[in-house]
């Protein structure tokens, strides 16, 4: 008997009367990925997910996300779990303190089922840098599962779990999402605690979650939600249920799509399949606007200063010193410091390194990173501009769908031509998701942002919810998930 | 050296005095077992970001109040980006772009002249960690590493060790009293660097610089920028020249050794610190912070001049800080301020040191030490009867004059009953009246003590000197 396809509702009803109990899921769960094959994960925490299913049984179900298993990525610190950021530099790294997050899902009882599959240090949007080989898309194994966080979006694909964890600095939670048909939110950079997340680029890191459908993800966001005196960037807000809007009409609501986000960067298919949602999308009273937006087209340029620079600073403490990866014998310690980094990070990982050191060196700081920081600022400015007029800005998530995992990896800027529709809202600080809208002819997934303005998540649940009713996709790689 | 003019400018490094540490709740903390103040943040963990101690941007705003700095109301950190052993992440957290502090003064004496010493800026940092060398080892302390310091940087605006001397005694003074740092250089509270240059005259070019790093005392400060100034006055008179460098004072040595010579300018990648917010400083904060500032020392010079203090005394009584402020409970009172700076400094001192006490640990209430003044003005109480009974009034609440009845000590004070004495021993030492009316002042001492003997001690030696004067006429 298979129960983590069922809805959650009724699972939650299951172990609230005692006719499965936590445990089942957890053996379901590990079953699932062995089955799925998908190298979704780094590490698993079998033996100790077992015990804490154990535990829970003397416990009342208390909550509703109570005993479900979920994956965290491999980025996101694990107390006595190892943590490896898909690094060499961190393959023993077993982390001695829990990021809040982690805090966060334990207080609702989640059993954590292992540490997804990632670009090493996040730095990628395939996967393909991780240390430990890429992670599959469940709808073709030989494709990419996108990235950074495709071990999270493959293991939700493929229908493991319920539940994952990802991050996103410039898409990573998003475009997986859309290259493996899940849904995916960045929320709002300061709405959850980035405390224990090992990091890439500071001011646009944030942890959301990751799952099969709308309420799903909303229930998700509500348990990691909040501010933390740990992280001096998270937001003071009231309590809220982001699920509150879902079901409610958007009637009224008035959309706006770039003409950038629909220009010939994007593939025709995709193009095609965001002017019939927009169909949709009338059909359920709104109105669809397309809009030119300012600055757009410079995002990737200004991420990539902004990125890397902060990225260059964040990785120096891999060292040798203190934890990780250490060179043996060094000569002294110029021979330490060269020797565990040569060793310790991969190729991509060292070219942003040197890139960002190189951003922030002497006058090009002036040049290049202040310069960035002032124009993401008048970018946000920007976008700010069109939420006076509109509620949602909407778009595709990506320019193509999932690729193989045997595409060439030697253009660097190719990986952020992948991200080059999510991550103008990295820049923003603003929340975005992922919601699947269909699929390509070679039935891979497409997907479609919705941006709302800061601290808007409930209200962009809500579009994606109706979408996602009006829609009604099969979106289980291995059918079967299509209401009647 | 008289050839040349010197520019010499100042940074002091003070670790300040909070409770835990500046991003982290560690203890901040000295002489601890290694490694026991420090956390996950403190040793740069994956993952981690760093909180802000609000108790250090207090004692920020209160250093740069009493450097008479301008205070900037939004400013932010910056990292600093170099690889160390004893620099955890690898980059330090400061204020690079937005010191906290920026154009201030101290003014300072020099041979009787006053000047002010131009503070460029102040900033906000934490310390790194401790490393000792051990053979072929590195040991690594991070006790220390994430301590809240300020750095104070000083225009190149000294032209004498003298005056960097004068100038570090007195930031030491104003930091210590105001209660932001223990300013202590022995354990490294307190660190100084001295930028040193030369040139023929007032109308030149600055000459080459030379950093002298990390210099373990006032004193060695001035002696290492005098032995620079000659070691460079050395090298120009010879018709040399020498690169900008960065040199060290070695105490065995007495003298500067090279470090290293800076090729180019250090490149340490700065940008404004993602982890944590903009700082806006309010005018209700500065006002409550400046509320906090006790009477500073210059102050207090004055005051205790003014109350007729010798000056002394006054010197004397600023270096011990509690004791000054004890004294400053006084400055109202109608009493000596000299009698009562005498007592603190002399006797009281001398117990409190014999017993490692602070006046505050002793029952010398402000009624009592009043009191105490009182009786010695007057007379009752003689410095040779104090001594016997100091103890005593030191360590039992019970008033001066009570302690002097149980104690068996009686003041004569009564003119009648010494004049009759006095005369009885006139009358039986007519020699010795003789010899005074001849102008032999040893004949008054001799009679004295006549007198003291006769009474016991117990005479009151001011009037018993007196009435002897008078009836000797």
């Amino acid at each position: 008997m298979k129960y983590l396809n069922q809805p959650i509702e009724e699972i939650h009803k299951l172990l609230k009367a005692k006719k499965i109990k936590p445990i089942d899921l957890v053996e379901e769960a590990f079953d699932n990925i062995e089955k799925s094959d998908c190298n979704a994960y780094i590490t698993l925490n079998k033996e100790e997910a077992l015990k804490e299913a154990k535990e829970l049984e003397s416990l009342p179900v208390d909550n509703i996300l109570f005993g479900l298993p979920i994956a965290v990525k491999d980025n996101i610190v694990t107390k006595n779990l190892r943590t490896t950021c898909a690094s060499h530099m961190l393959e023993n790294f077993i982390p001695i303190y829990n990021a809040t997050v982690v805090e966060k899902i334990k207080e609702k009882h989640m059993i954590i089922i292992g540490k997804t599959n990632m670009d090493e240090f996040a730095m990628g949007s395939s996967s393909r840098t991780s240390y430990f080989g890429a992670p599959h898309n469940p709808w073709n194994k030989d494709k990419i599962s996108g990235g950074s966080s495709g071990g999270s979006a493959s293991t939700i694909a493929a229908r493991d779990v319920l539940f994952a964890l990802g991050s996103d600095t410039g898409g990573s939670i998003r475009q997986p999402a859309s290259y493996t048909g899940i849904v995916g939110m960045k929320p709002t950079y300061g709405r959850v605690s980035r405390y224990g997340l090992v990091a890439f680029a500071s001011s646009l890191d944030q942890i959301g979650p990751m799952t099969k459908n709308v309420y799903e993800n909303a229930l998700l966001l509500n348990a990691i939600v909040g501010h933390d005196e740990k992280d001096l960037t998270s937001a003071k807000k009231e309590e809220e249920d982001f699920t509150k809007l879902i079901g409610k009409s958007i009637k009224g609501k008035k959309i706006a799509i770039p003409n950038y986000f629909v220009s010939d960067i994007v593939d025709d298919e995709i193009i095609d399949k965001i002017k019939e949602t927009e169909k949709t999308l009338e059909k359920l009273g709104a109105k669809v606007d397309y809009i030119d937006m300012k600055y757009l087209e410079h995002a990737v340029t200004l991420y990539q200063i902004i990125a890397m620079g902060e990225a260059s600073s964040n990785l120096a403490r891999f060292d040798g010193i203190r934890y990780g990866h250490s060179k043996e014998n060094p000569k002294d310690i110029r021979d330490l410091y060269f020797g565990t980094r040569a060793e310790g990070f991969g190729k991509e990982v060292k070219r942003r390194i040197m890139v960002g050191s190189y951003l922030l060196s002497g006058e090009n700081a002036r040049e290049y990173f202040y310069k960035a920081l002032s124009i993401r600022d008048d970018m946000k400015q920007e976008f700010k501009n069109v939420f006076k007029d509109y509620d949602y800005i909407i778009g595709p998530t990506t320019t193509t769908t999932a690729y193989l995992l045997t595409d060439p990896m030697d253009d660097p800027s190719k990986s952020f031509m992948d991200d080059v529709l999510v991550i103008p809202v990295n820049m923003a600080g603003l929340p975005g998701l992922n919601i699947p809208i269909g699929f390509d002819k070679n039935h891979m997934p497409i997907g479609m942002q919705i941006i709302a303005n800061s601290f808007e998540e409930a209200k962009i649940y809500s579009l994606a919810s109706a979408l996602e009713k009006e829609l009604n996709l099969d979106l289980n790689p291995y059918g079967g998930e299509k209401n009647e | 050296m008289s050839n040349y003019i010197a520019t010499i400018g100042v940074e002091v490094h003070v670790e300040l005095k909070t409770k835990t540490k500046i991003f982290s709740s560690s203890e901040n903390g000295y002489g601890q077992m290694a490694n026991s103040l420090t956390n996950v943040i403190d040793l740069g963990y994956p993952g981690t970001l760093p909180t802000l101690n609000e108790e250090v941007l207090n004692l920020a705003i209160k250093a740069a109040t009493v450097l008479n700095c301008k205070i900037r109301r939004e400013m932010h950190f910056d990292r600093k980006n170099y690889f160390y052993p004893d620099n955890p992440k690898n980059y330090q957290i400061t204020q690079f772009a937005t010191p906290i502090g920026y154009d201030g003064y101290v003014e300072i004496e020099v041979d009787g002249e006053k000047k002010k010493v131009y503070i460029e800026e102040m900033h906000i940092e934490e310390d790194t960690c401790k490393s000792t060398h051990r053979g072929e080892k590195t040991l690594l302390d991070f006790n220390r590493a994430g301590v809240p310091l300020i750095e104070i940087v000083t225009k190149p605006c000294m032209t004498t060790s003298k005056e960097a001397k004068a100038y570090l005694e007195k930031l030491r003074e104003l930091l210590f009293y105001s209660d932001i740092s223990d300013c202590k250089m022995e354990e490294g509270s307190m660190r100084a660097d001295a930028n040193v240059s030369i040139r023929k005259k007032e109308s030149d070019p600055f000459g080459t610089k030379a950093e002298i790093k990390n210099i373990g005392s006032i004193s060695n400060v001035g002696l290492s920028i005098e032995k620079e100034i000659e070691r460079q006055a050395k090298i120009y008179d010879a018709g040399d020249t020498f690169k900008p460098q960065t040199r060290r004072f070695d105490d065995k040595l007495g003298d500067t050794v090279l470090m290293r010579v800076k090729e180019t300018g250090n490149d340490y990648r700065y940008f404004p610190e993602p982890d944590i917010p903009f700082v806006i400083v309010t005018e209700e904060r500065i006002d409550s912070v400046r509320k906090t500032i006790p009477m500073l020392p210059d102050e207090r010079r004055e005051k205790y001049l003014s109350l007729g203090v010798s000056e002394i005394n006054t010197k004397k009584l600023i270096q011990n800080r509690s004791l000054s402020d004890y004294f400053n409970n006084l400055l109202e009172e109608k009493i000596s301020h000299q009698t009562a700076s005498n007592l603190l400094l002399g006797d009281i001192s001398a117990y409190l040191n014999k017993k490692e006490k602070e006046i505050t640990d002793t029952t010398l209430s402000k009624e009592r030490f009043i009191e105490l003044v009182n009786l010695i003005d007057n007379n009752t109480l003689t410095s040779k009867n104090l001594k016997e009974i100091l103890e005593v009034i030191l360590e039992s609440d019970k008033s001066i004059q009570t302690i002097m009845k149980e104690q068996g000590i009686e003041n004569i004070t009564d003119d009648a009953e010494i004049r009759e004495v006095i005369k009885k021993i006139i009358k039986a030492n007519p020699e010795s009246v003789t010899d005074y009316q001849n102008g032999h002042d040893r004949a008054i001492k001799f009679l004295m003590g006549q007198v003291m003997k006769e009474t016991k001690g117990k005479a009151n030696p001011k009037m018993a000197n007196d009435i002897l004067k008078e009836e000797l006429q």
